[in-house]
């Protein structure tokens, strides 16, 4: 975006975002800093906006009094799973849903769509009991396959639904012609033109796999087991106090991938928005 | 190659019938032109030819095999969209050599048809880039050699030029002319500008309401149109109608008489078709009052009241008259048509 703004209101323009984003940066911020102060100094107030004494052993502890780097396998290798398998399947279905002309083809995509005003809450006790049928509390399948197989993979599936019908028809008649049946032009066509909306599932899904809470301390038991939401709360000294410092210096490499993921999958956004349309 | 055969053809949407009953024979190597106004069915009828919509009714062939259940691909037809639909994520190259790619055929042979193609189209340069890196004219281009490298039996061109500005129109109109000349493939081509039809074709098919109105070279069209619909449609700016009906002096409209060829019994009510271009100034002819001059340099349009209706004449020389103002014009009976007043079909 470009405009001419005079300097004055660009002043002003840019104070006022300058003043917005103090509430977003500083939590960020506090969080950062704090990881690194000694416990006695975190509350001090007003609040430092600079450590005035660092404390790096934070750092350690975190992965002396919880497994975290086995933890922080757990979350990425589940997350990843999680973000492939929708991915796929949001997009197989969501192109179904678009282009392949079934009875009921309407209805269908109605009731799945249902599946999104039930709160997982509503449905945990249900699954539990699913799960413990088939052996698979304190294992990290619920984990994979409740977002794959509901309200996430839901939200891809119409998303994905969305952007192929708004794909111009025309490139698949033109495919058709050129003598692709109906999977290779899912493949070789629609899906590579689909990056941008591929991007969004696949952070949207990320996070939501990433801070899943109520799903890990239902389902698993063992700190060995424990995803990094769930392992960020263990962090107390012998009495049940919160080690605040240590739970910041978790709670900021919990936030690093988030944050990669985001700029990662945000240029693949911007290139694929320049990819799509047919002219112009 | 291959001739088309088009036999009774219907198409429907449910219970809404799109196209009623279509006969065309195009013989092999003709360059046909499927025009009609907006909605008519030219696309449904291109996409059924390419097997990308089904057909209700009859049978399509191509040579002597009917086609009706086969795949796009099993056809041997290759097509030109009208906004392209070139692939936005390949190269101009991979583009071109797609529907080779998927047919098996060898990288080098691959190739050797794209730089043929990209050599006839004055595409070499731009190989390696992305559609979005070029003009329309050269998109325009790209989906035509998409359609070239493979040498099908059958070209269809569906609206190609409409994206165009009018300046490049002209230019890939003649393109396309001097592709079919030195191809020689059987090419439909569909559009809704009676101009491209009449200078691009060997034979014109004009579609209405998903029917056939007349089917015939252009010039054959132009002076003989078989119907009212037709007259209206070709040539351009269109014919002028006049109600009436014929007179033992010539037709007799609402207050003036003009010439018109013999052999319609007299009291026949009709519609009298003359064209702009096919008024001829004259001091002693018939009257008329201007109504608006309009000078385009190498002929002059006029608008003018012929006894009550209001036409157009269209004057290779300059005329000096200023609205409100009389001029004498005279028509030649034997350019002139009639047609008949209740279902429009040409009479005599
Ligand atoms: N999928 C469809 N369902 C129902 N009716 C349709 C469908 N596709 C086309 N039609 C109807 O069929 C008729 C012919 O459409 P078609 O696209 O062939 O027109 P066209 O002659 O190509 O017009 P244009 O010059 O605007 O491209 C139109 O009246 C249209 O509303
Ligand atoms: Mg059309």
């Amino acid at each position: 975006m470009k405009t001419d703004l005079s300097p004055r209101i660009k002043v002003i323009v840019y104070g006022l975002m300058t003043v917005l984003l103090i509430p977003f940066v500083f939590p960020t911020w506090w969080m950062v800093t704090s990881s690194v102060k000694p416990i006695s100094d975190i509350f001090a107030f007003p609040p430092d906006i600079f450590p005035r004494r660092f404390d790096f052993s934070t750092y350690g502890r975190v992965f002396e009094l919880q497994p975290f780097a086995q933890q922080y396998w757990n979350s990425a290798y589940i997350a990843a799973l999680v973000t492939a398998g929708t991915m796929m399947f949001s997009s197989m279905a969501g192109y179904a849903f678009a282009r392949i002309r079934f009875p009921f083809a309407n209805t269908l995509f109605m009731i799945v769509l249902i599946g999104l005003l039930i709160p997982a809450e509503v449905t945990i006790v249900p699954l539990f009991q699913m799960f413990l049928g088939w052996g698979m509390i304190n294992t990290h399948w619920p984990l994979v396959l409740i977002p794959i197989f509901g309200a996430p993979s839901v939200f891809a599936t119409f998303v994905m639904r969305q952007f192929f019908i708004a794909l111009p028809k025309e490139l698949e008649e033109a495919a058709r012609v050129d003598g692709l049946g109906r999977f290779k032009i899912f493949w070789t066509i629609a899906l590579p033109l689909a990056r941008p909306a591929l991007g969004a599932v696949a952070i949207f899904t990320f996070l939501h796999s990433w801070n899943l809470y109520l799903e890990p301390i239902v389902f698993l038991s063992s700190p060995e087991n424990f995803t990094l939401p769930q392992a960020l709360t263990q962090f107390t000294d012998a009495y049940g106090g919160a080690l605040w410092n240590v739970q910041l210096a978790a709670a900021t490499m919990t936030a690093l991938p988030v944050l990669i993921v985001f700029i990662i999958a945000q240029r693949q956004f911007v290139e694929g928005l320049a990819h799509s349309g047919l002219k112009g | 190659m291959a001739s088309v055969t088009l036999s009774d053809v219907k198409k429907s949407y449910g219970k809404a019938a799109v196209i009623h009953g279509i006969d065309v024979d195009i013989a092999d190597g003709e360059f046909v032109v499927l025009v009609g106004p907006s909605g008519c069915g030219k696309s449904t009828l291109l996409h059924m030819l390419a097997g990308l919509e089904t057909i209700t009714d009859g049978t399509i062939a191509i040579g002597d095999d009917v086609v009706n259940d086969l795949e796009p691909k099993d056809r041997d037809i290759a097509m030109v969209f009208q906004n392209y639909a070139l692939y936005p994520h390949m190269t101009v190259a991979a583009n071109m050599g797609f529907s080779l790619e998927h047919r098996r055929v060898a990288k080098d042979t691959i190739a050797e048809r794209v730089k043929w193609a990209a050599g006839i189209l004055g595409l070499e340069p731009y190989l390696d880039r992305f559609p979005r890196q070029l003009s329309g004219g050269q998109r325009q281009r790209v989906a035509m050699g998409r359609a070239i490298v493979r040498d099908p039996k059958v070209f269809l061109f569906d609206e190609p030029l409409s994206n165009l500005d009018a300046k490049l129109r002209v230019v890939m109109r003649g393109e396309i002319k001097a592709l079919h000349q030195r191809l020689k493939t059987t090419t439909v081509y569909v559009t809704h500008d009676q101009v491209e039809a009449m200078t691009m074709a060997d034979k014109i098919v004009v579609l209405s309401g998903g029917r056939i109105e007349q089917v015939g070279a252009p010039l054959e069209l132009y002076d003989r149109p078989a119907n009212q619909f037709v007259a209206g449609f070709i040539g351009s700016p269109s014919m002028n109608f006049i109600p009436g009906q014929v007179g033992a002096s010539g037709f007799e409209a609402d207050g003036v008489t003009l010439p018109c060829p013999a052999g319609t019994p007299i009291g026949t009510k009709a519609i009298y078709g003359v064209r702009p271009e096919h008024f001829t100034l004259s001091p002693d002819g018939i009257k008329a009052e201007i109504l608006i001059v309009e000078p385009m340099g190498s002929e002059t349009q006029v608008t003018m009241k012929l006894g009550q209706t209001s036409v157009i004449g269209l004057f290779r020389e300059r005329v000096a008259g200023m609205p409100g103002e009389t001029i004498g014009i005279t028509i030649d009976p034997a350019k002139t048509h009639l047609f008949d007043a209740v279902n429009g079909q040409r009479l005599g």
